[in-house]
């Protein structure tokens, strides 16, 4: 099994050398088919998602849900960086790659010998990012290109002072470095970079500080920006393909991303993406959502303000939209459109094979489209308690709405399911293609919203909201928990295989493998282990701090291994990291989770786990300097 | 859309079902009558209002008012910023009165406008700009406008379609802090500074709250107050100029009655004051 990793790099960029050119000319890149291979295997994770398709899911079955109750802990490593730890380590062919939030450390360790750290990188950012960055300074993971005969193997990642790194995967050497956004006009970056092809897709942040959200595609090689498409405005700004909606013109087509805004609102209309990637390599094409209209108070965006809220379908060599579907035209709730996007291949209800793209959104429905027109197969709510809308009506595509639960000046609307942190935020969903299920970990808050106006001296006024967040109606309000959810989702039938509640909202996603087991990590701190086909809890381990990042495996030795990053923080715990007690502060974070800071603390690094705890230190003698 | 809301609070469209939750919210109306002292909520760092230490001008005027009254002056301190003042003070009753709001504010009952003053193009004296209101053409070229969002400023702003590109410049004015559930108050002797040092191009904001700083700046700054009503396209207009007066719980007309008078009295030692600051009075 064994096999040095510069020999095999160096092996490939023969191999590359040979084909490049051929490559090139037909707008193939070898690179990609290298990244194909890798994300098959199960002895790499080369992308958050583990594959293109986003699904999560590893064909690994050495842990199983027999044997599940036997695994411990092998190796840890601490980041030495506190706050929250979004995301999960890669794994490529015996390295693991760790990132770390601000300041956005990396750490390569050898798998043989995690005791070693082979190279590290740590930035130096604008302190500034720091106050700037709302929600925690989260950063959602790292991206892997296998390299060329033009450029070596890269790691690439994002800075939360704007900037896009591409660092040397073998030595950690910076290889080129780019501004994707402006830190001194308040952009900030926490998204994972995506790399398909030669291309790394690098998405924005910032909707609430004037940033018109944007997608920009850099070439790997160079760090030279290829293309950028924007989020609202003119149609040549959004990159609309000529034939854009075609299969759907009641989704909207031309013009109306600056037509459905009041006079040059759309300039400042948010719509940035700070969520996660899909790509079929068949179509060519990418996907991903764009995020909640500013500004947040929607009395002063009339109009449906597209095209932020949607989900796209744009050609990766152009980035040109073939489609956009907009889900929540004209938000009242901040329901950022930006969560994960799984593809599959299922067959429809009339037993139609079809390309599919299933989208848990934090407005509490779950979106299945085909990814090849944008057609609507299915929409239905994750809970059914989600209440601000009735239905999503298929042949339309829009929303039919509960006016009690709409939001509006000097109103307190109660009981507003989702909270505007969504019935699913950035967690990172898996699907298992046999049972044909998705894994949905799910927020079960609720919320509060009292949009106000104060008057001031000379015309004056401030327009704020406050906020409260709990736990929906079958968690326990009055004692702050059961506001988690994982669930077992059928897109097709619209089934819920099942469902099981948590203590806290299950922040980080799910992670499924073909041991018929679901992992996933909880706020307060535990991994744990489900039966795919009925839920059941077959094992926990307590980590050190609470997690917010989602798991992922890999096989190293003939061992297969499930890891977690652990790190309390992001969002749900704003209170936590930052000690606040204002119940509405962090948008009604800091009351939801009040219970949080009983069951956990700050902290950071990754754990691993393997059956029985085997580790390449059973070998006492791996290390040691002197026995 | 801004506009449409300052359109509102100005008409008090908006006001009634805002009011209506304040009034829902089960206050108590038995303020104590202590004829002997004046107590007065301010808050304890907004200057040039108000400052613990009692260096804001409205201190003074306070000060000016109990004294003619042959009252005690009895000062209520909040940490919040004075936009709370009436809400979370005045109307629960932990103070009687609250200096410095608009003529008129449909939330309390008001004294008659001590003071008229308006808001001004704050800019360099030396630049040989001549700018007198929004349609001088010189504020074309410019690119930043220190300006107060949620104020007359800002409608005026998207008016001359200035507000988008000057965002971001407005944000960073406050550190880019989220403004969605709290608020966050822009220094007046900040934007000032940002004219001094030309950071920004200009700033239009109420010339009370700009005055001192205008009057001790390193550099001679020109300040030209707005006309009254500044025009929009939509013939609407927008006011620029304000009436202050002092607040007082709307069932308190003893109290009201008592300081009209004695602000009638006082007028020229409160003129005497006001001028010192600095403030173009109308």
């Amino acid at each position: 099994m064994r096999e040095m990793h510069h020999s095999r790099w160096s092996k490939i960029g023969t191999a590359l050398a040979v084909s490049s050119a051929l490559g090139l000319m037909s707008g193939m890149s070898v690179a990609n088919d290298k990244l194909v291979e890798l994300s098959k295997s199960n002895e790499n994770w080369v992308m958050q998602g583990k594959d293109f398709s986003g699904t999560h899911y590893s064909t690994a079955k050495q842990i199983n849900k027999d044997n599940v109750k036997k695994l411990r802990p092998s190796w840890s490593f601490s980041t030495g960086v506190l706050n929250g730890h979004e995301g999960a380590p890669l794994v490529v062919d015996g390295t693991m790659f760790i990132h770390t939030p601000f300041p956005n450390n990396t750490f390569a360790i050898d798998l043989d010998e995690p005791g070693v750290i082979k190279w590290e990188h740590k930035p130096k950012q604008d302190p500034a990012a720091r106050a700037v960055a709302c929600c925690d300074v989260v950063n959602r993971g790292l991206a892997y290109w296998p390299g060329d005969d033009k450029a070596p193997a890269m790691i690439v990642k994002s800075l939360l002072d704007g900037h896009v790194v591409a660092l040397n995967a073998e030595t950690g050497e910076e290889y080129w470095k780019v501004e994707n956004g402006d830190i001194s006009v308040g952009q900030t970056e926490t998204a994972a970079p995506f790399v398909a092809k030669d291309l790394v897709i690098q998405g924005s942040s910032g909707a609430e500080l004037g940033v018109r959200g944007y997608v920009t595609a850099y070439d790997i090689h160079t760090g030279e920006m290829v293309w950028r498409w924007y989020a609202t405005g003119p149609d040549a700004d959004v990159g609309l393909d000529k034939d854009f909606n075609k299969h759907n013109p009641h989704y909207g087509q031309k013009g109306l991303g600056t037509s459905t805004w009041e006079d040059n609102a759309w300039k400042i209309g948010g719509g940035t993406n700070w969520g996660w990637y899909a790509y079929d390599p068949d179509l060519d094409m990418f996907y991903y959502g764009s995020g909640n209209p500013a500004p947040w108070n929607e009395t002063m965006r009339p109009g449906d303000n597209k095209w932020t809220m949607t989900i796209w379908g744009r050609d990766l060599e152009t980035g040109l939209a073939k489609f956009g579907y907009q889900k929540t035209p004209h938000d009242e709730w901040d329901y950022a459109g930006v969560n994960v996007m799984m593809l599959s291949e299922q067959k429809d209800k009339n037993g139609k094979m079809r390309k599919l793209l299933t989208h848990p959104d934090r407005n509490g429905i779950v979106y299945t489209l085909d990814r090849e027109t944008g057609d609507l197969v299915s929409a239905n709510k994750m809970d059914d308690t989600a209440n601000w809308v009735k239905k999503v009506d298929l042949e339309t595509g829009l929303p039919i709405r509960d006016p009690e639960y709409g939001t509006r000046m000097g109103h307190r609307s109660r009981d507003v399911c989702p909270s505007a942190m969504g019935f699913h935020n950035q967690g990172f969903d898996s699907y298992d293609p046999k049972r044909e299920l998705f894994y949905l970990g799910i927020n079960h808050l609720c919320m509060d919203w009292e949009p106000f106006m104060l008057p001031y001296r000379a015309g004056q006024f401030f327009v704020g909201a406050n906020v409260w967040t709990y736990p929906g109606p079958k968690g326990d309000r009055q004692n702050g928990i059961g506001s988690g959810q994982v669930k077992a989702y059928n897109a097709i039938t619209g089934d819920f295989a099942w469902e099981k509640m948590e203590k806290f909202s299950v922040w980080g996603g799910t992670m499924a493998t073909e041991g018929g087991l679901v992992f996933y990590g909880t706020l307060d701190g535990f991994i744990k282990a489900r039966d795919a086909d009925n839920g059941k809890l077959l094992w926990k381990f307590k980590l050190p701090s609470g997690a917010i990042g989602h798991p992922m495996t890999y096989t190293h030795e003939g061992t297969q291994y499930v890891a977690i990053n652990y790190g309390v923080g992001g969002w749900p715990a704003v209170g936590l990291v930052f000690d606040l007690n204002d119940p509405s502060a962090g948008l009604g974070a800091v009351g939801a989770f009040k219970e949080l800071a009983k069951n956990t603390q700050m902290g950071g690094g990754v754990m691993v786990f393997a059956l029985d705890g085997k580790s390449p230190y059973d070998d006492v003698s791996l290390g040691e300097y002197g026995m | 859309m801004m506009k449409r809301s300052v359109k509102k609070a100005k008409s008090g469209r908006m006001l009634p079902s805002f009011l209506a939750l304040i009034l829902g919210s089960g206050l108590a109306f038995n303020a104590q009558a202590n004829t002997s002292t004046l107590k007065v909520c301010a808050a304890s760092d907004e200057l040039p209002y108000s400052n613990k230490q009692q260096e804001g001008f409205e201190n003074e005027l306070a000060k000016i008012l109990a004294d003619t009254m042959d009252r005690e002056l009895e000062f209520v301190w909040s940490d919040r910023a004075a936009i709370f003042l009436v809400t979370e003070k005045l109307l629960k009753n932990q103070c009687d009165v609250v200096m410095g709001v608009d003529k008129g504010d449909p939330r309390v009952a008001t004294s008659d406008p001590y003071y008229k003053s308006g808001y001004a193009f704050i800019y360099p004296a030396d630049k040989g700009l001549d700018i007198e209101n929004w349609q001088s053409p010189a504020l074309k070229d410019m690119s930043k406008f220190a300006i107060v969002p949620g104020s007359p400023s800002e409608v005026m702003l998207r008016e001359i379609d200035k507000y988008e590109g000057n965002f971001n410049y407005t944000m960073s004015l406050i550190g880019f802090k989220s403004r969605r559930n709290q608020y966050v108050r822009y220094a007046p002797d900040l934007l000032i500074s940002e004219v001094v040092s030309g950071k920004a191009d200009i700033a239009h904001i109420w010339a009370p709250e700009a005055a001192r700083y205008v009057k001790s700046a390193s550099v001679p700054l020109k300040m030209v107050v707005s006309e009254e009503i500044a025009p929009t396209h939509d013939g609407e207009g927008v006011r620029q100029q304000f009436e202050q007066a002092i607040a007082v719980r709307s069932d308190d007309k003893e109290l009201l009655k008592e300081i009209n008078t004695a602000l009638h009295k006082a007028d020229p030692k409160i003129k005497a004051v006001l001028k010192d600051e600095g403030i173009p009075l109308l």
